[in-house]
């Protein structure tokens, strides 16, 4: 793919997202991919903030500001009312964070792909509630430090498997993507565009403030999520047909965890416990894709 | 129709609804750290004698910009064609990519731009500056000499440069064998200097007497006259008829007086004199024992060479080295006394000692010398240390008043004899010398120490004319400095080569010709380390949109208005073309 | 042409008549004949509307905010627990000022399990923005959710009609079911002042601070005020082609009476009969039955009421700790007005208990034979109960 035929802008300077904000980087690509008609749900999130308070937009698409848990609802209601009003060029896609789509935000989701609704539902995955002072959500990973599990309560639960979820709702189109990897972002974004029915993308977006690192790591820490397998590149179409889109060099997710704050705290055995379990979801996301699983 | 018309006022909506954009929030007063643009210095150039901009010289040929790429290295060395063949590219040795995979091939590269420069019959577009009223006498037609013609034509000064013989290039003509360098090559690179203004005149040995007459004439001298004169063994039996020197054999050969050797040759030595003897014997249809009185690692010819002439059938005996020469009827007897390590200096090289009276005797039919070489007279040697006596990097200016400055340079300067180094002691004696005549010797050291590429010692003429290079810093990249998550595995192409059995027929040149597509695969491969080579990362990545593509060389620039300081365009700049640093308020 | 219908088939019909644009809901006893009608409509065409069987009541609301933000005519229906669900985005829907139109029956509050007549889950969310009517029977449910879309699109605030649970929504009665062409006379489509837009990319919604958020909310309420006369506005221009008009207010016998009867929905319909009875025995009694909730008809309410001695407010609703709600209302409407009647609060028939005419009955003699207010409110025909946890 040509990035130089993405060259026009869907974002303004100015917008108050934190230095090295992932999301906003995420929306700049996911931007570029989908042009100017497109209609853009925004159930509340970080992005509530940085697109700017009343009277600004630093988008220049239409974009509307929902209620957390609604990502999935509104965008359903913004849909029909384009259809009705005879208008199938406009793409409709709703923008939420890990919080309005893993947790708050679920059941609208999954009604909303039960009923294949004709959108596209991004999360831009943080893997907490940033927006409000870094608390956990079920994305934050086993292993985190979060305002709401300080201490030696860290988290000691497994991150929901959003897609997976969506998968077994037989959904359109699923995808992970991410920041790192803006090629295969648009292209996913694009080749989303292209099908009818629901469709979800799932890309992680890092965040410096919350997770204790300098902030031009933003990219090369969301690499390395997709080169230790912590958070590996696929899509899966209807549902069944799964495809690895990055084959990991077999990175081991030590340096991964020893670079961000939020899991200074993890020792040798916890990271040899989170290096088996991520193992052991890539050996089952191989399975799923056809291939061997490596024997570790 | 009452429906049809407003019933009664309503209030204007007051809703939340946009009307601006978020381009009035100066976001860049957040900012305690500054990106910028801040070129670097590649490992590779600074490690080349001459400075070659090599990390701009890979990205003009990854872009298919050869005749750029070629006038980037004639910026700094004369002889792409020469050294693209001869020289033993030390630039490779310090490339960044060794920690990844393999070297750039740079060597390769040079030499594919020098062909293709041939071939198309390219004219080089560097400008002259102002000519200036000051001559100056180059005494030596050889690489260095030519380098320093070279360089003060650039500069705006004439030269007439002097040779004994009666062509041009010196060692490169009369010392290196064809099969590394063919006549051709040679004669097209000079001749390109006689094009760009270099007066050469054959044939015209010079004396004591003449530089006593210069002053006259001339304003400076510079002493590029090599060693021609070889050492001795200073053993018995030297001066037997069938003992020669390599260098003459060398220069026998290149004149065509040797049509054929038969029987079998020992080469004493170990420096590549010796090699390129040997390898031409073989050539010549000989059996060829070389004979090195250290270890074959210890040899201070060029390693590439060594193997190659091992691949040629060379037989080496290390740790011997000859006491006596015998005459037996029409052969050469030589007793070789068996050496052994007794230590090893700091850089790893053996120092030997006898081992007691092992000595061994071996039968030949030639024998040739070549365990080093000095200058030809006298009056070449360096001055002492005295008043007046500047000694750069890569030659030594002595300076007069009432008298023509005068340089010594090429071999007679240099710790390590080899082309490049040639071309870079021309190259800062032309500096130096356009530092004197302009401000006088004080500023001389000064000057040419900003004009270092990295650390040094190797110098930018593009530097010292202030070309765009000025502005790239001179600190190096090292490895640690990129983020190679931008590049992928790939093996170094391979120089093709005449195959061993074709080599040992003719002088015909070893190394072949590689094409366009392979030239710009490898150089697609250099991490153009420290330069920006417009790969856009910056703009791509950076959350701000405040990274602005423009028509300014850069072909971007930061939008300091709303740049947060992030950071992340340094860090996911592949090449390290880029710097944070603190804001100052 | 007349035609026997349920209560919430009328609301089905009139959001046909109004040619509704997106539908969205899910199903609550007893709303669910009503979404039931319309889905026939929408399966067999009847009505081209874009209908979502979304999987909450909350998301049914919150896909209406999203279509209509799109600038179309949209409309849901539910009852009770629903509309408790939906409690955020009704502040969400009137304060982005959206014309949506909701028919809410009225359904007691769980638990336990109650899926009777009450009118405490609308009255809960009295503070949300949205436009109040409650209906008395099937023919001004009709006409008042075909009048919602135009009070509703005008004012930019969305409408709740509410309508009895079972008495009402499950109950027949003849109707008369006005032809399309003139409803569309009454109804043209919705002009909407802003919607989405691709051409003019806008952000709706977004971060308001303490700056604007006030003239935010002060704008509704300018909105609520001129609802007000513009209700009234809507009204004469129904009536000039419907021939039926409702007020925002209905007063019976108000001007000479001494003790008026104060109710909304179908106790109304009870309370006439009383009335009627009582008028017959010479009693002075009147009747004044609430639509219009919110906007409350401040003015209108203490004019109609300035010569009476009593006010006898009959709620099926209860704010607890405090008394029934309409009387609440009453009260503050009436206190700063000199000379004002003395207010009587009842709380009569949650949870779907028959409010008799013998019930309304006790409420005028109680109100009649005491000469102050006992209590904030009385509840009338409260049991024994057999059994209570603790009881001794």
């Amino acid at each position: 793919m040509q990035l130089d035929n993405l060259e026009r802008e869907y974002m303004c300077p100015g917008h108050v997202g934190c230095p090295g904000c992932g999301a906003a980087i995420a929306m700049r690509f996911v931007l570029k991919a989908l042009g100017e008609k497109t209609i853009m749900i925004i159930p509340a999130c970080c992005w509530s903030i940085i697109a700017g308070p009343y009277p600004q937009s630093t988008l220049k698409i239409p974009v509307l500001h929902t209620a957390f848990e609604t990502g999935g609802a509104v965008a359903s209601g913004v849909r029909a009312a384009e259809d009705i009003k005879g208008d199938s060029e406009t793409t409709v896609v709703t923008w939420a964070g890990d919080g309005g789509t893993f947790d708050i935000g679920f059941q609208a989701l999954s009604g909303a792909v039960e009923r294949n609704e004709n959108f596209i539902y991004f999360c831009y995955d943080n893997e907490a509630y940033m927006n409000t002072g870094v608390q956990r959500s079920s994305s934050t990973p086993y292993g985190a430090w979060t305002t709401t599990t300080p201490g030696q309560q860290w988290k000691r639960l497994r991150k929901k498997n959003i897609v997976e979820a969506l998968v077994a709702h037989r959904i359109a189109y699923a995808a992970t993507a991410s920041i790192a990897f803006p090629e295969d972002l648009i292209r996913k974004v694009t080749k989303a565009k292209s099908i009818t029915g629901a469709r979800f993308i799932h890309i992680f977006s890092s965040c410096p403030t919350g997770w204790g690192m300098p902030s031009e790591m933003s990219i090369k820490i969301a690499r390395m999520a997709v080169q230790t397998n912590i958070f590996p590149l696929y899509e899966v179409e209807e549902g069944i047909r799964y495809t690895i889109n990055f084959t990991p060099k077999g990175y081991l997710v030590n340096e991964y965890f020893r670079l961000q704050g939020r899991f200074k705290h993890l020792n040798e055995k916890d990271l040899a416990h989170i290096q088996e379990m991520v193992d052991e979801d890539w050996n089952l996301l191989l399975r799923k894709a056809g291939s061997r699983p490596e024997i570790s | 129709m009452a429906s049809q018309q407003p019933l009664t006022t309503r209030s204007p909506l007051i809703i939340p609804c946009s009307y601006l954009t978020t381009e009035g929030n100066k976001t860049g007063s957040w900012r305690f750290l500054r990106p910028q643009y801040e070129e670097k210095t590649s490992p590779c150039s600074s490690a080349c004698p001459s400075g070659e901009d090599i990390a701009r010289i890979q990205m003009l040929t990854a872009q298919g910009s050869f005749k750029e790429a070629w006038e980037t290295i004639l910026m700094e060395n004369p002889f792409p064609g020469v050294c693209g063949r001869v020289c033993y590219h030390p630039c490779e040795l310090q490339c960044n990519r060794r920690e990844f995979d393999e070297t750039i091939a740079i060597h390769t590269i040079e030499r594919f731009l020098a062909d293709t420069a041939s071939r198309y019959e390219l004219k080089f577009g560097l400008d002259k500056l102002p000519e200036k009223k000051q001559k100056v006498a180059v005494i030596g037609s050889g690489p260095s000499g030519l380098a320093a013609a070279y360089f003060l034509a650039l500069l705006g000064y004439q030269s007439d440069v002097f040779e004994a013989l009666p062509e041009p290039g010196g060692v490169l003509r009369w010392g290196i064998p064809h099969y590394r360098l063919p006549p051709n090559i040679l004669n097209e690179e000079v001749s390109r200097l006689q094009d760009f203004g270099v007066r050469i005149h054959c044939s015209k040995p010079v004396s004591r007497k003449f530089l006593k007459e210069a002053k006259n004439n001339y304003d400076a001298i510079f002493l590029g006259c090599g060693h021609s004169q070889s050492l001795p063994l200073s053993i018995p039996g030297e001066d037997l008829p069938g003992v020669k020197n390599g260098l003459d054999f060398l220069k026998k050969i290149r004149r065509g007086d040797i049509p054929a050797l038969r029987g079998t040759v020992a080469v004493i030595g170990g420096g590549n004199t010796a090699i390129d003897a040997a390898r031409s014997a073989v050539r010549l249809g000989s059996k060829v024992i070389l004979v090195y009185r250290r270890r074959q690692q210890d040899m201070p010819a060029f390693a590439e060479e060594v193997e190659m002439a091992l691949e040629e059938g060379i037989e080496i005996r290390e740790l011997e080295t000859p006491v006596e020469i015998e005459s037996q009827k029409k052969d050469l007897v030589v007793t070789l006394q068996k050496m052994r390590v007794a230590q090893e200096d700091p850089q790893g090289r053996a120092r030997i000692k006898p081992e007691g009276k092992k000595r061994k005797k071996i039968r030949v039919q030639h024998l040739l010398i070549a365990v080093g070489s000095s200058a030809a007279e006298d009056w070449y040697d360096l001055p002492g240390k005295k008043r007046g006596v500047i000694k750069l990097n890569n030659c030594v200016l002595v300076h007069r008043s009432r008298e023509p400055a005068l340089v010594y340079g090429g071999d007679l300067t240099a710790s390590i004899k080899s082309v490049v180094h040639a071309v870079a002691s021309g190259k800062e004696a032309a500096m130096a010398l356009d530092v004197l005549f302009r401000e006088g010797p004080g500023t001389i050291e000064s000057t040419l120490k900003a004009c270092l590429v990295g650390i040094g010692p190797s110098l930018s003429m593009e530097i010292y004319l202030g070309g765009p290079r000025v502005k790239r810093s001179h600190s190096i990249v090292s490895y640690d400095n990129l983020n190679t998550d931008y590049f992928r595995f790939a093996p170094a192409i391979s120089q093709p080569r005449l195959l061993r059995e074709e080599r040992l027929q003719s002088f015909a040149e070893i190394n072949l010709k590689i094409g366009a597509s392979l030239a710009i695969r490898e150089s697609e491969r250099c991490f153009n380390c420290g330069i920006c080579n417009q790969c856009d990362n910056c703009q791509l990545f950076c959350p701000e949109i405040a990274v602005i593509r423009d028509q300014n060389p850069q072909g971007r620039h930061i939008n300091y208005e709303y740049c947060k300081g992030c950071g992340l365009c340094v860090v996911e700049c592949p090449r390290n073309a880029m710097a944070l640093e603190e804001e100052r308020s | 042409m007349k035609q026997v219908l349920e209560g919430s088939h009328a609301v089905a019909e009139a959001v046909r008549l109004a040619r509704t644009q997106v539908i969205s809901a899910y199903p609550i006893t007893p709303q669910t004949h009503i979404v039931e009608r319309l889905s026939e409509y929408c399966a067999d065409s009847t009505l081209a509307a874009r209908f979502l069987r979304v999987e909450s009541e909350h998301s049914a609301l919150a896909a209406l905010i999203g279509a209509a933000t799109c600038g179309v005519r949209t409309f849901t229906a539910t009852s009770s627990q629903g509309l408790a669900l939906m409690h955020e985005l009704l502040h969400w829907a009137s304060a982005a000022r959206l014309p949506i139109v909701m028919a809410n029956v009225n359904r007691a509050m769980a638990p336990g399990w109650n899926i009777w007549a009450d009118q405490t889950d609308s009255l809960a969310q009295r503070d949300t923005g949205w436009i109040q009517l409650y209906c008395e029977h099937s023919q001004e449910v009709l006409d008042t959710t075909i009048q919602a879309f135009r009070l509703a699109e005008w004012l930019n605030l969305p409408v709740m009609v509410n309508l009895d649970a079972f008495f009402l929504s499950h109950t027949y009665e003849p109707v008369d079911l006005p032809k399309q062409n003139v409803v569309d006379r009454f109804l043209p489509p919705y002009q909407p002042r802003f919607q989405l837009d691709t051409e003019y990319p806008c952000a709706f919604n977004q971060l308001a601070p303490p700056n604007i958020y006030m003239e935010m909310r002060h704008n509704i309420q300018t909105a609520m005020d001129e609802g007000l006369a513009f209700f009234d506005q809507v009204e004469d221009e129904f009536e000039d082609i419907f021939g039926r008009r409702y007020g925002s207010l209905e007063a019976v016998h108000c001007k000479d009476a001494e003790v008026i009867l104060i109710t909304s929905g179908t106790v109304t319909s009870t309370s006439r009969q009383v009335l009627t009875k009582l008028r017959k025995k010479g009693e002075k009694v009147g009747l004044l039955k609430i639509k219009l909730f919110r906007p409350f008809p401040l003015k209108a309410i203490r004019e109609l009421t300035a010569s009476a001695k009593k006010v006898a407010v009959v709620d099926r609703n209860f704010s607890f700790g405090a008394s029934g709600i309409f009387a609440q209302e009453i009260r503050a409407a009436l206190c700063n007005h000199p000379g004002h009647p003395l207010v009587y609060g009842y709380v009569a028939g949650l949870g779907g208990r028959d409010v008799t005419t013998a019930v309304v009955e006790e409420i005028y003699r109680l109100t009649k034979g005491n000469d102050m207010p006992q209590q904030e409110s009385i509840w009338v025909g409260l049991h024994e109960v057999d059994h209570a946890i603790g009881q001794s």
